[in-house]
């Protein structure tokens, strides 16, 4: 038994070794507080999956010199943008040169099972103290509910700490145990992304993908006919010696159409286009992960006396733009941050916990986040996004390149009556309309 | 006091291996590295017996820095000391060398604190030759108990054990002596959950780093490759079965199948191998 004077503290207590976690982890251990960070998988990143690509903005941020450091990246993104599908074509819009071209890049693709393991090693060296296969299961706490530290799933396995910084991922049993969200996670509002990770010499994904060199790597978002024309985004990101290609589809649309998620993704790597990419590749790895997509309106309180909420366990995801690693290192460092001034005031109670949310109003997190709060509904009523405007994009693109011998002015009008035919104007002109608010968040 | 010593082994999650098409070789970027099974099944074991009769448990391994993992990972379970040994001249070692070198180890860890039980797993999953623990025990002239399921009791006083053993057909009750070397089936014990604070002290542990340099005086020619006699000749992965013929009963009717059947038999000279057998 742990009589008092024995019993397990720190300083921090940081549950959950994703990115949000060693980043909240690093800040608060270089400001010289005594932080343990529990991670229940084996190894930091054993439990993570993502599409991906890293941001280095919210890396720099907290380790200036990361590149120094030999981060396991896979390629730069030097190329980026989206790819149209129809039911047998493609129409790419992506973009190369300018900002892409920065060195070190924006973006790099990365594996997480690599990547985690390396940002914790980060943490690992400013002090952190990793205790890993160790799950936290709820919270010790005192009588006015003041959060004291955490109990975990071993043998005389509490630990204790003024401040715990809940990072635990998608599946929020802690952030729920705590009463900071009401009620589960709906399907509506979760993406289950799935993925390949497929192997082929170098040479050959630099000449699919029209790539100069292994310092070059692209990263597209593909819409249209990737999820059977249900709400669903796929993509593709070459790595060194693999492709990570996958699909992210709404859990609810999984459900209402009976569908099984690698029966989707077996489809979309068998489009016409899709197929001669991979061809020829050896599967290394297959996995999913749910990805919480609600953003804004299924954000939990962040905060509450000696307890502080950050990353996918919060909701911080802006699903268009692909942001949710960046939004999570950015969050844990602001939690990092309110964990020191706590420890510096010698207060651990909502008054001083509250600063968290005011940081994190201060940065894009919040601002983004209440932008783009509608815009998973709008994809969610807006499936044509997924499959009428990929196909029609792809028809007039193959007219207006094709000579038929006819009068010009008959193209046009097959092509404005090709989309007719799928969207009448007005809706089309309100479908855009929606979207714009959906983007802008009015 | 009860001491038990337990070798363990670094190896790679067979579970999740790749073998190079190429090469033939164990693709081993990427692959996690985990203690022997059969390692972790012993080391088990000689944790429980040392909860019931007091003592220590001392874990052993050879190789290189990286297996510093392994021997937290069995102070987490509950071993008390861990001992590396760790030198480019062990590296490339067979069963040959490694069982010199572990033996010689033994025997200098046993004269600092004499050792009654002696633990290895029956075989590593990775070479999978169940030669290393009866290599040590031929070395030091103790008796050896392989394929152990059981270990019904330990008497320090009269310094004897009984143990269970399985056979391909029954448990074998033996009684030995001590110090006794034993190689564990994973029925031998149940790895348990360890309690957070041995974690913690695992974590924090760093287990004695001993080389060519000493403690223990090896001679050169037998350590390492240079002690090691085997040569592998090739490496690969053996071709898959083929299927045998097969044919529908539903399609033939019964008949005509035992027919088929018999026939096969038949000319394989199978029939009348058994019904020579039977006069």
């Amino acid at each position: 038994m742990n009589t008092r004077d024995e019993r397990i503290s720190f300083d921090v207590i940081v549950v959950g070794a994703g990115l949000a976690g060693p980043a909240a982890a690093m800040v608060a251990a270089r400001a010289g507080l005594n932080v343990a960070l529990i991670e229940r998988g084996q190894k930091p990143g054993g439990k993570n999956y993502f599409g991906g690509a890293i941001y280095t903005h919210a890396i720099e941020e907290l380790i200036p010199d990361f590149m120094n450091r030999r981060p396991p990246f896979e390629r730069p993104v030097t190329e980026a943008g989206f790819w149209f599908l129809s039911e047998d074509g493609l129409t790419r819009m992506t973009v190369q040169g300018g900002k892409l071209a920065n060195q070190p890049a924006d973006a790099y693709t990365t594996l997480r099972a690599s990547f985690d393991l390396w940002w914790t090693e980060q943490a690992q060296k400013e002090g952190v103290f990793l205790i890993p296969k160790t799950t936290v299961v709820d919270f010790i706490r005192e009588a006015d509910g003041q959060v004291i530290g955490v109990k975990t799933d071993r043998p005389q396995g509490d630990i204790y700490a003024p401040v715990v910084i809940i990072c635990e991922g998608v599946n929020n049993l802690l952030t729920q145990k705590l009463g900071l969200i009401e009620h589960d996670l709906e399907p509506a509002h979760l993406a289950l992304g799935v993925k390949q990770v497929i192997s082929l010499p170098p040479e050959t994904i630099n000449a699919r993908f029209g790539l100069p060199d292994n310092d070059h790597g692209l990263a597209v978002s593909v819409l249209g006919d990737v999820s059977l024309g249900l709400p669903g985004m796929g993509f593709v990101y070459t790595n060194s010696k693999t492709l990570s290609v996958g699909l992210g589809v709404m859990l609810s649309t999984l459900a209402e159409y009976k569908l099984k998620p690698y029966e989707v993704l077996q489809r979309y790597l068998q489009h016409p286009v899709i197929a001669p990419l991979v061809a020829g590749g050896q599967l290394l790895e297959y996995g999913g992960h749910l990805i919480p997509e609600g953003g804004y309106r299924d954000m939990p309180k962040l905060y509450t006396g000696g307890a502080l909420v950050a990353g996918d366990a919060a909701a911080m995801v802006n699903a268009l733009h692909w942001e949710g690693t960046n939004m999570a290192i950015i969050a844990g460092k602001l939690a990092g941050e309110t964990a020191i001034e706590a420890h510096g005031r010698g207060d651990f109670s909502s008054k001083v916990m509250v600063g968290y949310e005011e940081r994190l109003k201060e940065s894009f997190i919040l601002p983004d986040l209440k932008q783009y709060r509608g815009f998973s509904h709008f994809l969610d009523t807006h499936p044509e996004f997924m499959g009428t405007y990929p196909a029609f994009l792809n028809d007039a693109l193959g007219d207006f390149f094709s000579a038929y011998g006819r009068p010009k002015m008959q193209l046009f009008k097959g092509m404005l009556g090709s989309l007719t035919g799928r969207r009448s104007l007005p809706r089309a002109a309100g479908d855009i309309i929606s979207m714009g608010r959906a983007v802008l968040g009015w | 006091m009860f001491h038990a010593l337990v070798a363990v082994k670094q190896v790679p999650d067979t579970t999740n291996i790749r073998i190079d098409s190429e090469t033939g070789n164990l693709v081993r970027e990427g692959v996690p590295a985990i203690m022997n099974p059969y390692d972790a099944h012993a080391l088990a074991e000689a944790v429980r017996w040392k909860q019931q009769l007091g003592g220590k448990v001392t874990v052993l391994s050879m190789g290189p820095n990286s297996f510093i993992s392994t021997l937290r990972e069995a102070v987490e379970l509950g071993a008390d000391r861990g001992v590396l040994l760790t030198d480019r001249k062990f590296a490339g070692a067979d069963t040959l060398a490694t069982s010199y070198v572990l033996a010689e180890t033994i025997k200098a860890i046993h004269e600092q604190d004499p050792i009654h039980l002696i633990f290895f797993g029956k075989q590593a999953i990775d070479g999978d030759t169940a030669q290393v623990g009866p290599g040590v025990a031929v070395r030091l002239g103790l008796p050896i108990v392989t394929y152990a399921v059981k270990i019904r009791e330990v008497n320090l006083e009269e310094g004897r054990a009984v143990i269970e053993r399985k056979t391909e057909r029954w448990t074998e009750v033996v009684e030995t002596s001590l110090p006794v070397l034993l190689t564990c089936e994973k029925e031998i014990a149940e790895i348990p959950f360890a309690p957070l604070p041995d974690l913690i002290r695992s974590l924090r542990y760093d287990p004695e780093m001993w080389t060519m340099e000493g403690p223990c005086n090896f001679e050169l020619d037998q350590v390492g490759v240079k002690g090691s006699p085997t040569i592998v000749y090739k490496m690969g992965t053996p071709p898959l079965p083929q299927p045998g013929e097969q044919i529908n009963t539903r399609e033939s009717g019964i008949e005509e199948a035992v027919k088929f059947a018999f026939d096969k038999a038949n000319k394989a000279g199978i029939v009348k191998l058994i019904l020579g057998g039977a006069r």
